[in-house]
């Protein structure tokens, strides 16, 4: 398989490793190699996560040279501009519909070091004014529609796997889910993903 | 990946994070005593035996520190029992008193260290470079670039152990502990845990004065025999990079070579891609000793080879002393860093300049205009998490104390660690555990203002009380302050000797702070619960007031520990919520507090909100808030003393109420 590069990134404790997990398992299924470099420990405490995903025959290399992902996952908004300079001319991005403002942000708000806070519609503007292809997914509400409100992360999975079908088979993606996540949650968590899809193709 | 294949039955393919192929590796290959102190980048390792601790049988300890680990794996090893121990790279600092002299006595079993260093610093207090403790220690270690070859490593450790009788390291980065890929699982041969007749394989391991000197040669000599034996090792391939792809073999007659190892060997192959530039490629896998005739040989007909490995020019000063009439390109010439982590840019800039081609893209150029465009966002630090017991802890200290400049702060390592980083930045010192008490000792006699010592559980354990015991023994002048959580929370809320479970989660004997420190003598101790943080300001006053040693213990579980185990247990989240009518923009929760559940609504003239997915209940924000405006969901639905509440009602009741407008 051609080299994919996907970056995922969001806040720490929003479930981001699962994330890489259910992608590094589908890589697994669907027979593809794959290499992941994740950050742990100190960044973990609410600070901002990122995490590489690399699939294809020639990757080695656990870390994406800054340009050159393929596709951004982010879980909220304001880490996918942050890391947009991993994204190659032309990639996606795909952005949970969500702006959660740090609380260094909010201290400095309030102390007037800042005027205002940084709004989502001028991070998503920041964003377009690249040549990015921008997907945005309410992924909390779909997570909520599918019965399970944690499971946020599935939801982009499944606009990921979406932009990803000519390559890896969503199938595979449904299968790893399936493996991955708790028994009792498998059935609202597949439903999550297939809002995903839908949520990237609509 | 996930822990189920760390201990799978089954032979096949699985995709795991490297700490988890060590885990798996060490249990394939029959180990039977393994202790550990956390720390990142290797914690996952404790972690995955800690739960394979319930299927296989095998010991298992969390150490009071890196020391007291290598010597329980070691006392094993003398036994004869293959053993495994893994240490942060400042851990292993700690270890080393140890560790130098067990490459003098040798052990019997196979014996694994492993050193998980940190370019980047990424969670550690420096970017140390563990290799020297392989070349000064005269002990061989052997260096993975992948979860795949981390496994091979492990039990190829194991075999060179025991062969002979030796310690034997392994060196990780950062970038290889977290890195995940393929790794194809083996079979689990594991015998029964029994006992051994110590009298039956009997032996001195001591080492002093003429034992010492003799235990020296004996070593050298058995350096020299994993010399010749490691001279040729698998471990270490010469691989060629034909311009294209990868082959196992090729390239005479070209005339540029790359040595390295771990990580940097990857980001080599991909840079080498990048630029499509042919290369020979010496890869090592054991770097202590060196392959020196490998290295000659692989010099032989080239032109330039250039040296690609981070930190410091460990392998390049070894290539610099063998090889003579040959260009030779790293750290000394300026190609390369020694600082930070690599990456691909990096290492393709490198191996650029000394071919003297264009890279095919401008990664710094492009790095450039993006990061330009995210200068509006604020920074994303890490922070306290909601409920956190440290947060309530130094809101109080800090107003016992009024002016921050008044007191000297001795921080120590753990989570309040962070009170050092933006935007707080109140910490005077930070260096390695327990280093709070043994800085304040000295500060105490020189500075005019009053010297405070902050130290974790675990640390306290792990390296504060000889500290503490020169504080007391000379009368010295300083408060500390004790932050008991319960666990060691950074790491991942592992249990430590002041918690009531050992490793594994059995009952274990818990270790009373109290007591530790009335057994050694202070004077003046305060217990406090973190989150009376109005009722604790008057306490820590008087502690800071007492001439001599004080103590306050800060007592507090780690917010994410209790709230786990409290969800377990079946309790549900009862989180506060800002009553809008009665806020009045005041901040108290905001300012100097930072808690990732509140910001502000600018909509409604900056009153605060607290959002209900992040809030745990802790209530501390609504003993700050001096017009009362904060209180418990549970409140509406019937009182303090009743905490069934759950998020999902709450937030129920609030789309109920904005139905009704």
């Amino acid at each position: 398989m051609k080299q994919i590069n996907i970056i995922l990134c969001g806040i720490g404790g929003e479930g981001l490793v699962l994330m890489s997990n259910i992608i590094g398992e589908t890589c697994r299924l669907a027979g593809e190699n794959v290499i992941s470099g994740e950050m742990h420990g100190l960044a973990q405490r609410s600070g901002s996560v990122i995490v590489h995903m690399r699939m294809g025959d020639e990757v080695l290399s656990p870390l994406i040279p800054p340009g050159e992902a393929d596709v951004i996952v982010s879980l909220e908004i304001m880490e996918a501009l942050r890391y947009l300079y991993y994204l190659k001319p032309g990639g996606t991005v795909i952005t949970n519909k969500r702006l959660v403002h740090p609380p260094g942000e909010t201290h400095e708000l309030v102390m007037g070091k800042v005027e205002k806070y940084v709004e989502y519609e001028g991070v998503l503007e920041a964003i377009k004014s690249t040549d990015a292809e921008v997907v945005e997914v309410n992924a909390l509400s779909l997570a909520k529609k599918a019965g399970e409100v944690r499971a946020q992360n599935v939801v982009l999975l499944g606009a990921l796997s979406a932009a990803l079908s000519g390559s890896i088979p969503e199938k595979s993606f449904m299968d790893a889910v399936e493996e991955t996540v708790p028994k009792k949650a498998v059935e609202s968590n597949l439903k999550a993903f297939e809002l995903g899809i839908d949520a990237y193709e609509s | 990946m996930s822990f189920k294949d760390v201990i799978d039955e089954e032979e096949r393919d699985a995709y795991m994070l490297c700490n988890e192929a060590i885990v798996r590796a060490a249990l394939e290959a029959d180990v039977q005593l393994v202790s550990f102190y956390p720390g990142a980048p290797q914690t996952e390792i404790l972690d995955n035996f800690e739960k394979a601790a319930s299927k296989y049988d095998f010991k298992i300890e969390v150490a009071a520190n890196e020391k007291v680990a290598l010597e329980t794996v070691a006392g094993a090893a003398m036994l004869g029992k293959r053993s495994l121990t893994s240490m942060k790279s400042v851990g292993t600092n700690v270890a080393s008193d140890a560790l130098y002299t067990l490459a003098y006595t040798g052990l019997k079993g196979g014996c694994l260290c492993l050193i998980a260093d940190d370019p980047h610093a990424h969670s550690s207090q420096s970017e140390q470079d563990g290799r020297w403790f392989g070349l000064t220690a005269y002990l061989p270690m052997l260096e993975p670039s992948t979860p795949k070859e981390a496994m091979e490593m492990v039990k190829k450790g194991f075999e060179l152990s025991e062969e002979f009788g030796t310690l034997v390291l392994i060196r990780t980065t950062t970038r290889v502990n977290h890195q995940s890929g393929i790794v194809p699982l083996g079979p689990m041969n594991r015998t029964p845990f029994e006992k051994v007749s110590w009298k039956e394989m009997k032996r001195p391991y001591t080492s002093v004065g003429e034992l010492a000197r003799k235990g020296k040669r004996e070593m050298l000599d058995r350096m020299e025999k994993i010399r010749k034996k490691m001279a040729r090792s698998s471990l270490n391939r010469v691989e060629y990079f034909d311009g294209k792809e990868l082959k196992d073999k090729g390239g005479d007659g070209e005339k540029l070579g790359v040595v390295t190892a771990g990580v940097s060997y990857c980001y080599t192959v991909e840079a080498l891609a990048r630029l499509e530039l042919p290369a020979k490629i010496l890869k090592l896998g054991v770097i202590n000793p060196m392959a020196e005739e490998m290295i000659v040989d692989f010099c032989e007909g080239l032109d330039k080879v250039v040296i690609v490995e981070e930190l410091s020019p460990y392998m390049e000063d070894v290539v610099r002393r063998s090889v003579k009439d040959i260009e030779i390109y790293g750290k000394r010439t300026g190609h390369f860093s020694e600082a930070l982590e690599y990456d691909i840019p990096s290492v393709l800039e490198g191996l650029s300049a000394v071919a003297g081609v264009e890279p095919p893209f401008d990664h710094k150029e492009h790095c450039k205009e993006m990061k330009k465009l995210a200068e509006i966002l604020p920074q994303r630090l890490p922070v306290f998490c909601a409920g956190c017991p440290h947060r309530a802890t130094f809101w109080s200290l800090r107003r016992a104390v009024g002016d921050p400049d008044s007191v000297f702060f001795a921080n120590d390592i753990g989570c309040y660690s962070m009170m050092c980083l933006p935007p707080v930045e109140w910490s005077d010192t930070l260096l390695c555990m327990g280093a709070s008490m043994g800085v304040a000792a000295g500060v105490q006699y020189i500075a005019k203002e009053k010297t405070i010592a902050v130290v974790g559980d675990s640390t306290f354990f792990h390296a504060a009380l000889p500290g503490i015991v020169n504080l007391v023994h000379n009368e010295d002048d300083v408060t500390i302050f004790v932050l008991d959580n319960a666990v060691t929370a950074m790491t991942g809320q592992q249990s430590h000797p002041g918690n009531e479970k050992k490793a594994g989660g059995r009952e274990g004997k818990k270790l009373d702070i109290r007591s530790v420190l009335e057994g050694l003598g202070v004077e003046k101790i305060y217990d406090i619960s973190s989150y009376e943080v109005k009722d604790n300001i008057p306490i820590i006053k008087e502690a800071l007031e007492h001439e001599g040693v004080s103590a306050v213990i800060s007592h507090g579980e780690c917010a994410l520990y209790h709230y786990r185990n409290y969800r377990r247990g079946g309790g549900k989240l009862v989180p506060y919520f800002i009553d809008l009518e009665t806020c009045e923009s005041v901040h108290a929760c905001v300012l100097n507090f930072m808690c990732p559940a509140i910001s502000v609504m600018p909509e409604e003239k900056g009153k605060a909100r607290i959002h209900q997915d992040i809030c745990v209940g802790c209530g501390v924000c609504s003993k700050l808030c001096p017009k009362g405006a904060i209180r418990s969901t549970a409140t509406i639905y019937g009182g303090d003393n009743k905490p069934v509440y759950t998020v999902e009602d709450y937030e129920k009741y609030v789309e109920k109420k904005e139905a009704e407008g």
